[in-house]
């Protein structure tokens, strides 16, 4: 993984070579000139005092050799050669001995400057002089001379190429030094400016199940990285609200399993204590075979929840006959109903006849329909009805009505009207399987209290 | 010894009851928090087997209640939650012992037997009364190195007898510690039962240990 630390000292390190790069050339270029410049102005001052030791002598020309050490010399000496129009050598440089300088080109007057090859191998530069001659004691004001001389001046350019050369190394040791140095500061800088994302990291490290409700403090965070946290904080806190809850349900699923197992443990361990008849054993292994029922009854719902909650369940649509459908539902019912004096009136048209999945809707009607049986008072009444365009279903009961406070919670999962009802098939989820399944159903599950003090739950299918 | 059970989930309130009378104990059981607590204030239960998710009120409001009232019944936990804080607060809030669902049977008995022990100051499970012999965990009876054989409600006699040992009981208090509501027992039972106990613990030795405190009531131990 590339670090932003990496990219962006990268970057910066980067950026700064290449403008140390184009301040070194920028600044060998303009050198350079300068010193070119520099060895023209001179070489110009040199070949104008040669041109003007030509003199004009009554028709004649003469030169009057002055001393010119820098032309005598015998190390690296200068150059000089100046002819007169018609092409006659006037004069050559000490240095020169009997070889002659090129001719630079052009006739006219201006000065030509140029590079060449001086005599003795060296690289030089040279210039090009064409003036009048002078004339000897001429009043001021008089005509200049119509005879004109050529100089062509040649020096080496090892001094100006020294000097560069020197500059230059000056240049990269600088450029060096001034490189490594920022591109160190810059890492620095980099790294420092990025430690409070370390630290969030670093507090991100330490967070475990427990602490994830706890917030990344943002104060004094850079505001480059406070949004980053702040949303990290959202995250977190939705994040334990749904480790809470599923600890919650998986702290009432084991109550819920517990209790009943409790009971078989229970009732399986006295049994086998002591000697009995045939009969009191039998009993007991009917206790626990009521009790495996009822904690299958409940496993089946808790996986068929889980189920729904994970969306693996294919819905069918068929006719369904409502009517047979709510009968067959009650049948295992009837007989607590009867110790409990509870009526059932299905009040629903004998061809009543509805598109669904009938098993999903056995689901429901049963635990609707589980749920009355066990809430209602004793002596009360249960009455179904539905087939309607917009109702599906009703299962109404005679009450007690539902606590105001519970109404909203009342397809919670282990949300129970009674704090403590423990087993069988209202084990607190019934209700969330209602809504569960209705969902997958495509229908709206509803509770109410009637104005009679009665009890009605209501399945429809949204408009 | 007599005990109440408040449980809800009445197939284990059924055979926990069953196995508490079967190992000698006399039972009341409640379905809900608020007969339990009246049960609980109305009667001298030797201990109190709570329940905590309990309708109308939960056994830690019992418990709760039951303490701030002074009761110092023994009090022991059953409960299906299993997690710490629970187990922390049933027993912070007064309970004796905190039992969490599913538990053994066996576990259950020994654990109630430790709560009653120490409510009777008794050290361990054989209490001697000079020569007699009363092991709590067997409910076997000694005299003089013989085993006695005893029916269940004279065992239950002898055993509360020799838990308050050297002091004089009254029969109403025998009553309350050996026979629950189920029991209905008749007037002079308590004078029969001791009767019967006195045949097979004192007969055939010189020194007697039930004793008869004419007006009052009964008492076991050596001789003043």
């Amino acid at each position: 993984m590339r670090s932003l630390g990496f990219r962006l000292t990268a970057a910066v390190v980067l950026v700064l070579a290449g403008v140390l790069a184009a301040f070194a050339v920028v600044t060998h270029l303009v050198l350079e000139r300068a010193l070119v410049r520099q060895l023209d102005l001179r070489l110009a001052g040199s070949a104008a005092a040669i041109a003007g030791m030509a003199e004009d002598e009554a028709g004649g020309a003469e030169f009057e050799a002055e001393s010119l050490p820098e032309f005598e010399r015998a190390a690296r000496p200068g150059y000089f050669q100046a002819w007169l129009d018609d092409g006659r050598v006037l004069a050559r440089s000490p240095s020169l001995g009997a070889c002659d300088l090129p001719r630079l080109g052009g006739a006219g007057s201006a000065p030509v400057h140029a590079d060449l090859r001086l005599p003795d191998g060296r690289p030089g530069r040279a210039i090009q002089l064409r003036q009048a001659l002078r004339i000897e004691d001429a009043p001021p004001g008089a005509p200049p001379s119509k005879r004109f001389v050529t100089v062509v001046a040649a020096v080496g350019t090892e001094d100006a190429r020294e000097t560069l050369a020197a500059v230059s190394r000056w240049l990269w040791l600088l450029g060096a030094t001034a490189f490594a140095t920022a591109a160190g500061a810059t890492l620095v800088v980099v790294r420092r400016g990025l430690r409070p994302a370390r630290a969030v990291a670093a507090q991100l490290d330490a967070l475990d199940a427990a602490g994830i409700g706890n917030p990344i403090p943002t104060a004094g965070l850079p505001t480059e990285i406070a949004p980053i946290v702040s949303k990290l904080n959202e995250l977190l806190a939705r994040l334990a609200a749904s480790f809470a809850r599923e600890r919650r349900f998986t702290a009432d699923v084991s109550h819920e399993l517990r209790t009943p197992l409790s009971a078989l443990r229970t009732t399986l361990e006295v049994a086998a204590a002591q000697d009995r008849p045939a009969t009191a054993y039998r009993a007991a292994l009917a206790d626990a075979t009521a009790l495996a029922v009822q904690m299958q009854a409940l496993v089946g719902n808790l996986l068929l929840l889980a189920r729904l909650d994970a969306r693996q369940i294919p819905v069918a649509a068929e006719a369904v006959d409502l009517r047979r459908l709510v009968e067959d539902c009650w049948r295992p019912f009837a007989a607590e109903a009867g110790e409990r004096r509870l009526r059932l009136t299905i009040q629903l048209p004998a061809d009543c006849a509805v598109v669904s999945d009938p098993e999903k809707l056995r689901i429901v009607v049963t635990n609707l329909l589980a749920n009355a049986t066990a809430y209602t008072a004793p002596g009360g009444s249960i009455t179904v009805r539905g087939g309607s365009a917009e109702t599906l279903l009703e299962v109404a009961d005679s009450g007690p009505p539902i606590p105001e406070d519970l109404l909203p919670r009342i397809f919670d999962r282990f949300s129970r009207g009674d704090a403590a009802r423990s087993g069988g098939v209202h084990c607190g989820i019934g209700l969330a399987l209602v809504r569960g399944v209705c969902a997958l159903l495509g229908l709206d599950a509803s509770a109410a209290n009637t104005p009679d003090g009665g009890v009605r739950f209501r399945l429809t299918r949204p408009a | 010894m007599r005990v109440l059970l408040i449980e809800d989930f009445e197939p284990l309130a059924r055979s926990l009851a069953q196995g508490l009378r079967e190992a000698g104990y006399a039972v009341d059981t409640s379905a809900d928090g608020e007969e339990g607590l009246a049960l609980a204030e109305g009667n001298p239960y030797d201990a109190i087997l709570l329940d905590v998710m309990l309708p109308k009120l939960d056994g830690f409001a019992v418990l709760r209640r039951l303490r701030a009232r002074g009761a110092t019944t023994a009090v022991l936990v059953l409960s299906a939650r299993d997690q710490l804080p629970d187990r922390v607060a049933g027993l912070d809030l007064g309970a004796d012992d905190y039992l969490v669902k599913p538990f053994a049977f066996e576990e259950l008995l020994a654990r109630l037997r430790a709560v009653i022990r120490r409510r009777y100051l008794a050290p361990s499970n054989l209490v001697c009364v000079a020569d007699l012999e009363i092991d709590l965990a067997a409910r076997a009876v000694r005299r003089a190195g013989r085993p006695i054989a005893l029916s269940a409600l004279e065992y239950a006699l002898l055993e509360y007898l020799a838990m308050r040992r050297d002091q004089v009981v009254t029969r109403g208090e025998i009553r309350e510690h050996v026979y629950d509501f189920a029991a209905e027992p008749a007037s002079n039972v308590v004078d029969v039962y001791v009767g019967y106990l006195r045949k097979k613990v004192d007969e055939g030795h010189d020194s007697r240990l039930i004793h008869t405190h004419r007006g009052l009531g009964y008492s076991l131990g050596t001789p003043p």
